[in-house]
């Protein structure tokens, strides 16, 4: 049975074209995905996101557990702010990547992926004994809606959003007469916030970012957008991108990664080992030298011999050319600027190593 | 009579449509591109290849996905739009008249198209 969020009859009313996604009925574009994609780059946009899960982890000793399942450092983590994780399998190999919240004293938020969520929360309960502490999936009672582009921040100031918020922070705000968790992140290489509030608001909010969004020029933006915007910007999408047979070193993460914690976490010791040695292999972003798009799934090639596969790829609107994400063989030969080939349709087409993100973040041309 | 009167589909989404000279034009039906979205990219065979009924012989792109276009029924290229390879997008406004794909001469036998379907069987089939 597909589930629906508490926004389903807002994306039917807006004529969005809907698909199944991790078990979701969800709108993967309202008008064309190159629109909305632009218009999360020049103005704002307007995304259901209540899919994602919500877990919120609380007692004693939720610190020392978070130190246990995750690679980064939990301690340094400060009240109201946010950290981008991983939660390794005991393989190094990677179960999700989520971010942390610290909302109090001994209390957690995560927000990790929708077809993730039962197995994130499996490996944690499972990874929490002999803790105290509680680890409680709410997802079901939340909705997620993200603002997302360079005009994200005056739209929610215009809505009544008071105080100043750094990237990566998150505070319980009043917008318009709503309680929000609001949080300043988001999933699309721009500015933006994401707006964490109870079911029962989220369709009155929607209508209200919409309508307090007009003179920005804001658009609700489907998936598809979603996709091809987090591409640009280099950002891994789970079950693409990542898996339980890829480390965090492999997937280019490493920065991320604490390299000095003294506790101990699943996958320890190959992540050390990877981070100093290097992984089996590396993740590149690829820039296709014609016009053909390398999809996920695709062979790559160096010099004639078969070195990895591509895993996330399309059109990027803003460089006007195919971009793609793609593991190789860990070998210095391929760096920025090497050629390698990606067989579509029988044939193998050239595509050059390039610099990740593929856009930086003023939507300044990189590549 | 509108053009979809006269065109004859296939269940995977493909169109032909008789032409006085006896060759039959081939294309996407507005179906299958409203479902793919934007379309980025377009790959068509040459002038003079031969195609089975069921093969597939052209490739499309939208930002979405990857699909293969296949024969309605057999023949031999004789003509390619190259105008819309050149702009594919062009497919979004219109698969009839600017946006189709390949010209041919049918190859096989007339029973190849017991199986097409009219348009508006096409639709309620799809829809």
């Amino acid at each position: 049975m597909t589930k629906e969020t508490f926004l389903h009859d807002k994306h039917i009313a807006l004529g969005a074209k809907m698909v199944d996604f991790a078990g979701w009925h969800m709108p993967v574009q309202y008008t064309t995905i190159v629109e909305e994609h632009n218009t999360v780059r020049e103005a704002v946009g307007l995304f259901d996101v209540s899919h994602m899960g919500e877990v919120f982890v609380s007692g004693k000793e939720s610190l020392a557990f978070l130190q246990s399942i995750v690679p980064q450092d939990i301690s340094k983590l400060e009240y109201e702010k946010a950290v981008y994780c991983q939660l390794p399998n005991k393989k190094g190999g990677l179960i999700d990547d989520l971010i942390i919240y610290k909302i109090g004293i001994n209390s957690y938020l995560i927000i990790c992926n929708a077809s993730r969520i039962d197995e994130d929360v499996n490996w944690m309960s499972l990874n929490s004994n002999g803790y105290d502490v509680k680890i409680d999936n709410q997802s079901h009672n939340y909705s997620l809606l993200a603002v997302q582009g360079p005009k994200a921040d005056e739209l929610l100031r215009t809505m009544g959003l008071s105080t100043h918020q750094d990237s990566f922070t998150i505070k319980p705000a009043k917008i318009l007469d709503y309680n929000i968790l609001v949080s300043r992140t988001g999933y699309t290489g721009e500015d933006g916030y994401e707006l964490l509030v109870e079911n029962n608001i989220a369709p009155a909010l929607w209508d209200k970012v919409l309508e307090y969004g007009k003179p920005f020029g804001i658009k609700p933006i489907g998936l598809g957008a979603r996709d091809t915007l987090r591409l640009e910007a280099a950002l891994h999408l789970y079950g693409n991108d990542l898996d339980e047979d890829t480390t965090p070193v492999e997937a280019g993460l490493s920065w991320s990664l604490a390299k000095d914690k003294k506790e101990d976490y699943n996958g320890k010791e190959v992540i050390m080992a990877q981070l100093a040695n290097g992984g089996n292999k590396k993740l590149v972003g690829i820039k296709m030298l014609d016009k053909n798009i390398a999809r996920h799934g695709y062979e790559v090639y160096f010099n004639g011999e078969k070195v990895g596969i591509v895993t996330s790829g399309c059109i990027s609107p803003v460089l006007g050319c195919n971009i793609a994400l793609a593991y190789v063989k860990n070998i210095s030969d391929i760096s920025t600027g090497s050629v390698v080939q990606v067989m579509i349709r029988e044939k193998l087409h050239d595509a050059e190593v390039v610099k990740k993100p593929f856009i930086n973040k003023r939507n300044k041309i990189r590549n | 009579m509108s053009i979809t009167e006269k065109i004859l589909c296939t269940k995977t989404h493909e169109y032909i449509l008789k032409n006085d000279d006896g060759t039959y034009t081939v294309g996407l039906t507005d179906y299958a591109v409203e479902q793919l979205g934007d379309i980025v990219f377009l790959e068509l065979p040459e002038s003079g290849t031969t195609f089975a009924k069921g093969d597939s012989f052209a490739a499309i792109e939208s930002v979405k996905a990857a699909s293969e276009i296949y024969m309605p029924i057999s023949g031999e290229i004789t003509d390619v739009n190259t105008a819309l390879v050149e702009s594919p997008e062009t497919l979004n406004e219109d698969v009839y008249e600017k946006g189709w794909l390949v010209k041919i001469n049918p190859t096989g036998d007339a029973s190849e198209q017991d199986d097409l379907l009219e348009y508006s069987d096409y639709k309620e089939e799809v829809e």
